[in-house]
């Protein structure tokens, strides 16, 4: 079914509107109350496209060095797509313990493993699909279909926003491209577009359309919507001051504040050189990620409520999605983005951000055990099992939740299914996942769809 | 193991030996009825009558089918009870009970299970019934009803002592008209034309001249795309283009350019290729069942065939009987008298269906009449054997790789040469066909299931076509032809038969959406139990059997609502009447409803002297920013711009990329394109006024605006301050607006007309027409 506005008013205030209240709600974006205290009031996701091999990351698997080399005879389906499938295949990264609790962590991330005791590994994920297109989207929207709202909408829904000059779901991408399936990993989906992800840049002007067109300076900008105010303001005059009217004059004035609020974001000359150094803005390699961890403590800073960093973008090598290479691709990746992940986190708890913000790292599946072809370094997609790790707000850190069986193929304890981890980031946000819900098409909708579970090992 | 087990002990309760009462009873009390019995009935299921087990859970399966599945262990998912499997003596006495009848001999017959809520009311439900014979109703004021629809208002609006809203002024109604039949504004001639005598006649006139116009079919058509989920790509990770897809969109200009009747407009959609008359049109209007999303690469084969059906069940459902019936596909439905025993009767009228592919790629298929198929299937049969002996000729070269061309001999070349040249000849004779992008029933439908918990693996009870048993007392002939199954077609032929409560009330509800921003009903695709009341519920039903009555004719509908004072109330707030009928649920005015992004961009262009009003064919590709192709996987290869000529066509003609909506499209409001769109949204969010205040597409329309005003009103600042007004809003300013538009031209003489016109197209006058 479909919301009109009156409808909307409803669902946005959860009664009938106050009229201060009027131009937020209409935007459907006001503040709401969570439905319990929340432990953590704003989410970083690093969502590593195109799935990291947890393997080589945060679940070490000993065995595999023993197995290296032979073929794999369990009853699993290897991979994907009729790819080649090879031998069994030892992680060549070393893995190492890592502060008072120990975690294992591999070399890839000499910066992340800095912040052991708060990583919550969750070494039993598990997901539907095999294919990135609908795994980025169970991972994004919680369903393998299109046209789900994703997590930042839900919780743009759930909670409103803390900032009108600002977007309260924000996306960066990555230099090379975006996801596959592009908007459809951060839409509204069967919602209201005030909730969707708004795309941010980190360089130039960070919003489309946010920059003053070519040719006008800002005064001559300030004048043409003065005069559209105005005319807008005497036609609202004669026309009762209809709501509608008055919260679109009132539009105009955000999207003013937020050429300001925006620009001054991604303009990082303020910071210093310390700053700088720590993200690793000053190195090629972390430059790009680096620019954008940095502006999104300052997006947290100023009430956005859900950032979501892509690394990773096109195809293939030029994701996670190690098909050919894993490890030289991972090491890129890693390269690319470790530092600047440990620079947000120091950052965060310099900040006393840390302890309301729930950050969040992995991707759309695993990879496998095996190597893709026989002597080559890659590998393939594992969807039967996956690391990914929580930290931050609520968090209990320094703990392993979960594991795969002994070749890391498949989930085997504590299994944690996409749809528990999002029941566990709602928790977390302060929203009970089965109440926390859409009437479309019938439907009470969530985000967890009939499942999900609260991983309560991951609870502080 | 436990198969085995149930094997070896059933012979140890002898046949017909098992008593309900001395062996069964004791089992389900201890076992079954704590959770399902009288005190308790988790998934409403409940076990101690006959008639209760036989109703089932929310399944909508009989438990009689099920409980031994669930006993024994064979399900995998669901086992019973829970925790710990019964002793196999007492399975294989309840085996033994099913098999001999499951008779509930001499059991509290009192105790049946009272049926479920959900049944009782859907029974009364408005919708669900017949239309009622609606007499306009007598009214105090009868001269303001210039039709029965004013009555039925107006009755309801004098109840409680109110009056309508005055008829709007000359120029609202002027531009109101246009956008509503057209979505573009009037011209200055067309302007001219009506303001000098604007009698209520002179609009009844125009309303006529208006539908006869492309505009109209443009403008409408796309409402209609709304409610199939039109788009022209696949999503996910390839996006892959649909092929021929836009003759669909054409298909559907042309419906509502020619009025056909839309009893034929949706049995061509449902069953164009089960129709006697089939066409190249009845045969491409199918492809409303392959608009949906499909990914190529589906995690699971068997759960991607019943998400396909799923996509054309709700949209069917939701788009013609304004239905959620895609609910109860895993169970019954939560909230609405819908069973899965309904959900999985259309299944089974939609199985023929399936999407002609060659792997990932979608496949476009001949569109023609029967005849022309036919010869084009002969010819390619006799074409067959030439193409054959290529094949051969060529494969031993062919083998050999890169480059095998250069290596077939001359002699071989030439025999190639000439089985070419005779298929050539067969296609010269009988030229190909022009292809479609449709779906058709290639081959008798299989047999289809209740899916328990929507599991394709897990098969309950063979179900035959039908429709929602909710709907009818008697369900309506399934019969095939000699060529296809005829379900759809039988299925299309009880949509649109007067035994159908729901398919005239839903579409003139939309209809009425259309027009007034909000319908008569206010969930336009739920008119379930979870759906709104109608407003006014007679009025509706007299709308519904009129709109039959005339032949199911759209335009006919468009005049009627059009002709009526209702629609040509102003839209002036009424302050007491809004502070007691926020809504407007009685229609007390005409509300406010911003246009469309379809109306504005198309409104921006018209207006700007540069739209090409060019109709048909392949989508276009406006030019998108950069930074909006960074959120795609390729954005290099995803969007290739047309020509400035192209990109100036009206909006309905842009591709629909479901991987990538043009931004404007996005930020305004442009519906969801994943499923069936009930109504447009308005939201109303800052990035909206950046798309339209700082974007290009505006910003450069406006130069163009600007040199229009320049061109066409070369003498003076007020004549091109004037036009402009009347170009955009269809009036002349007032002198405090000159004023105003002067002062603002003396501070910035160079570029002040160019920024009058971006300040212009930005107006709330502009895009909320009064």
């Amino acid at each position: 079914m479909s919301i009109n506005r009156r409808n909307f008013f409803f669902r946005a205030a959860g009664g009938f509107a106050s009229l201060p209240l009027l131009d937020l709600l209409l935007r459907g974006q006001a503040v709401k109350q969570p439905h319990f205290a929340a432990k953590a009031k704003r989410v970083v996701f690093f969502f590593m496209n195109g799935a990291p091999s947890h393997i080589d990351t945060f679940d070490p698997k000993p065995a595999l060095t023993r197995f290296d080399g032979t073929p794999y005879k369990g009853s699993l389906t290897v991979g994907s797509n009729a790819r080649p499938v090879g031998y069994l295949m030892r992680s060549p990264f070393e893995f190492q313990k890592h502060g008072q609790s120990g975690l294992e962590i591999s070399s890839l991330f000499p910066h992340t493993a800095k912040f052991a005791d708060d990583l919550c590994v969750i070494r039993s994920m598990y997901t539907d699909t095999a294919a990135h297109a609908s795994g980025c989207l169970q991972m994004n929207t919680g369903a393998v279909l299109l046209g789900k709202p994703a997590m930042g909408a839900w919780l743009s829904y759930g909670l409103g926003t803390e900032n009108e000059n600002l977007p309260s779901f924000v996306v960066m991408t990555d230099p090379r491209g975006g996801p596959i399936s592009g908007a459809s990993n951060w839409t509204s989906g069967f919602m209201p577009a005030a909730y969707q992800g708004t795309l941010f840049r980190a360089t130039g002007a960070p919003l489309l359309d946010l920059s003053t067109p070519e040719g006008l300076d800002t005064t001559a900008q300030r004048r043409s919507l003065d005069l559209l105010q105005s005319l807008n303001q005497s036609h609202l005059k004669s026309h009762n001051n209809e709501d509608d009217l008055s919260a679109r004059i009132h539009s105009y004035e955000l999207a003013y504040r937020m050429q300001t609020a925006a620009a001054s974001t991604v303009d990082l000359s303020k910071e210093s050189e310390a700053t700088l150094d720590l993200y690793g803005i000053h190195n090629q390699r972390t430059a790009d990620f680096g620019r954008k961890c940095l502006i999104t403590r300052r997006l947290l800073e100023n009430g956005v409520r859900f950032v979501q960093l892509y690394s990773g973008g096109g195809h293939i090598e030029d994701t996670w999605d190690g098909h050919n290479d894993c490890i030289t691709n991972h090491k890129t990746h890693a390269g690319e983005t470790d530092q600047p992940i440990a620079a947000l986190m120091a950052d965060l708890k310099r900040t006393g951000l840390w302890k309301d913000t729930l950050l969040i790292w992995g991707g759309e599946f695993g990879r496998t055990p095996t190597s893709e072809g026989v002597g080559k370094p890659g590998r393939d997609h594992n969807w039967y099992g996956f690391s990914m790790w929580l930290a931050g707000g609520g968090v209990k850190g320094g703990q392993v939740i979960g594991a795969t069986d002994e070749i890391g193929f498949e989930a085997v304890e504590d299994r944690c299914h996409v749809s528990d981890l999002h029941a566990t980031i709602l928790h977390l946000m302060g929203l009970d996942h089965t109440k926390l819900t859409y009437f479309y098409s019938g439907l009470n909708q969530r985000l967890t769809g009939v499942r999900g579970n609260v991983v309560k090992k991951v609870l502080a | 193991m436990r198969m085995l087990l149930g094997l070896v002990l059933v012979p140890a309760v002898a046949a017909g030996a098992v008593d309900f009462h001395t062996h069964v009873r004791p089992i389900l009390e201890r076992s079954c009825y704590p959770c399902h019995g009288p005190k308790a009935q988790m998934h409403g299921l409940r076990l101690d009558s006959r008639a209760a087990a036989e109703k089932g859970g929310e399944s909508g399966v009989s438990a009689l089918h099920l409980i031994y599945r669930y006993i024994s262990g064979q399900d995998k998912d669901i086992k019973m009870p829970p925790g710990k499997l019964l002793p196999a003596d007492d399975i294989a006495a309840i085996k033994q009970w099913l098999d001999d009848g499951a008779h509930y001999s001499g059991e509290a017959v009192a105790s049946a299970a009272p049926e479920d809520e959900k049944f009782v009311r859907g029974r009364k439900h408005w919708a669900f019934q017949p239309r009622a014979v609606a007499i306009p109703p007598h009214v105090k004021r009868p001269a303001w009803a210039r039709n029965p629809i004013d009555a039925f208002v107006l009755a309801k609006l004098e109840a409680k002592g109110w009056t309508p809203s005055p008829q709007a002024e000359p120029r609202d109604l002027l531009r109101r008209v246009y956008f509503d039949l057209t979505g573009l504004p009037p011209t200055i001639a067309e302007q001219n034309a009506f303001l000098s005598a604007p009698t209520p006649a002179a609009l009844d006139k125009l309303i006529g001249e208006l539908m006869e116009r492309p505009a109209y079919a443009e403008r409408w058509a796309r409402h209609w795309l709304d409610v199939v989920r039109y788009a022209e790509s696949n999503g996910y990770e390839r996006d892959g283009v649909k092929p021929n897809a836009w003759k669909y969109r054409d298909y559907v200009i042309h419906a509502f350019a020619e009025d056909k009747p839309f009893n034929r407009f949706l049995t061509e959609q449902i069953a164009g290729d089960e129709l006697d008359d089939v066409s190249a049109d009845t045969l491409i209007a199918t492809g409303f069942h392959r608009l949906g999303p499909w990914d190529d690469e589906p995690a699971d084969p068997a759960t991607d065939r019943f998400d396909q059906l799923d996509d054309v069940i709700s949209t069917t459902s939701q788009a013609f009987l304004g239905l959620t019936i895609g609910c109860a596909r895993c169970h019954n439905h939560k909230f609405e008298p819908l069973t899965a025993a309904d959900y999985y009767s259309m299944v089974a009228i939609f199985r023929g269906l399936e999407r002609p592919r060659s792997g990932r790629t979608e496949l476009d298929l001949p569109v023609g009449t029967r005849a022309e198929l036919d010869r084009e299937t002969a010819r390619d049969a006799e074409m067959a054997p030439f193409r054959k002996q290529i094949g051969k000729l060529e494969a031993p070269y062919r083998a050999k790789g890169k480059g095998w061309q250069e290596q077939v001999p001359a002699e071989v070349k030439e025999q190639i040469a000439e089985l070419r040249a005779k298929i050539e000849a067969y296609r010269r004779a009988t030229p190909d066909l022009p292809r479609g992008y449709f779906l058709h029933e290639r081959k008798a439908p299989e047999l289809s299931h209740i899916l328990l918990r929507g599991k394709p693996g897990a098969l309950g009870p063979e179900v035959q076509p039908a429709v929602p048993a909710i709907l009818v007392k008697q369900q309506p002939p399934f019969t095939a032809s000699s060529r296809t199954s005829g379900r759809r077609l039988s299925f299309a032929r009880w949509l649109a038969s007067p035994e159908n409560p729901l398919t005239a009330r839903v579409i003139v509800n939309r209809v009425w959406m259309w027009h007034f921003g909000e319908g008569l009903v206010r969930t336009p695709s739920d008119f379930g139990l979870m759906g709104q009341k109608p407003t006014h519920p007679e009025l509706l039903d007299w709308l519904a059997t009129r709109f039959v009555e005339e032949g199911w004719s759209l335009k006919k509908l468009h005049r009627l609502i059009l002709t009526s004072n209702t629609w040509r109330m102003s839209k002036a707030l009424r302050p007491d009447y809004q502070a007691a009928d926020p809504e407007n649920r009685l229609l007390w005015r005409m509300p406010y409803k911003r246009l469309e992004v379809e109306a504005i961009r198309d409104s921006v262009l018209a207006v700007s002297g540069k739209l090409n009003a060019k109709m048909h064919g392949p989508s276009v590709f406006p030019p998108i920013p950069p930074q909006a192709l960074e959120g795609s996987s390729d954005p290099d290869k995803i969007w290739k711009p047309s020509s400035a000529e192209d990109a100036a066509r009206r909006s309905i003609y842009v591709f629909p990329k479901r991987s990538l909506i043009v931004p404007m499209f996005d930020a305004l409001d442009l519906c969801d394109t994943a499923r069936s769109a009930a109504q447009r949204m308005t939201t109303t969010v800052p990035t909206q006024a950046l798309t339209l205040f700082n974007g290009d597409f505006v910003n450069e329309q406006a130069r163009y605006l600007a040199g229009r005003l320049h061109r066409e009103a070369p003498d003076s600042e007020e004549a091109r301050i004037t036009l402009a007004y009347r170009l955009v809003l269809a009036r002349k300013p007032t002198s405090e607006e000159m004023g105003a538009m002067r002062s603002f031209l003396a501070k910035d003489p160079s570029r002040g007309l160019e920024q009058i016109a971006r300040v212009m197209f930005n107006l709330n006058e502009f895009v909320y027409v009064d």
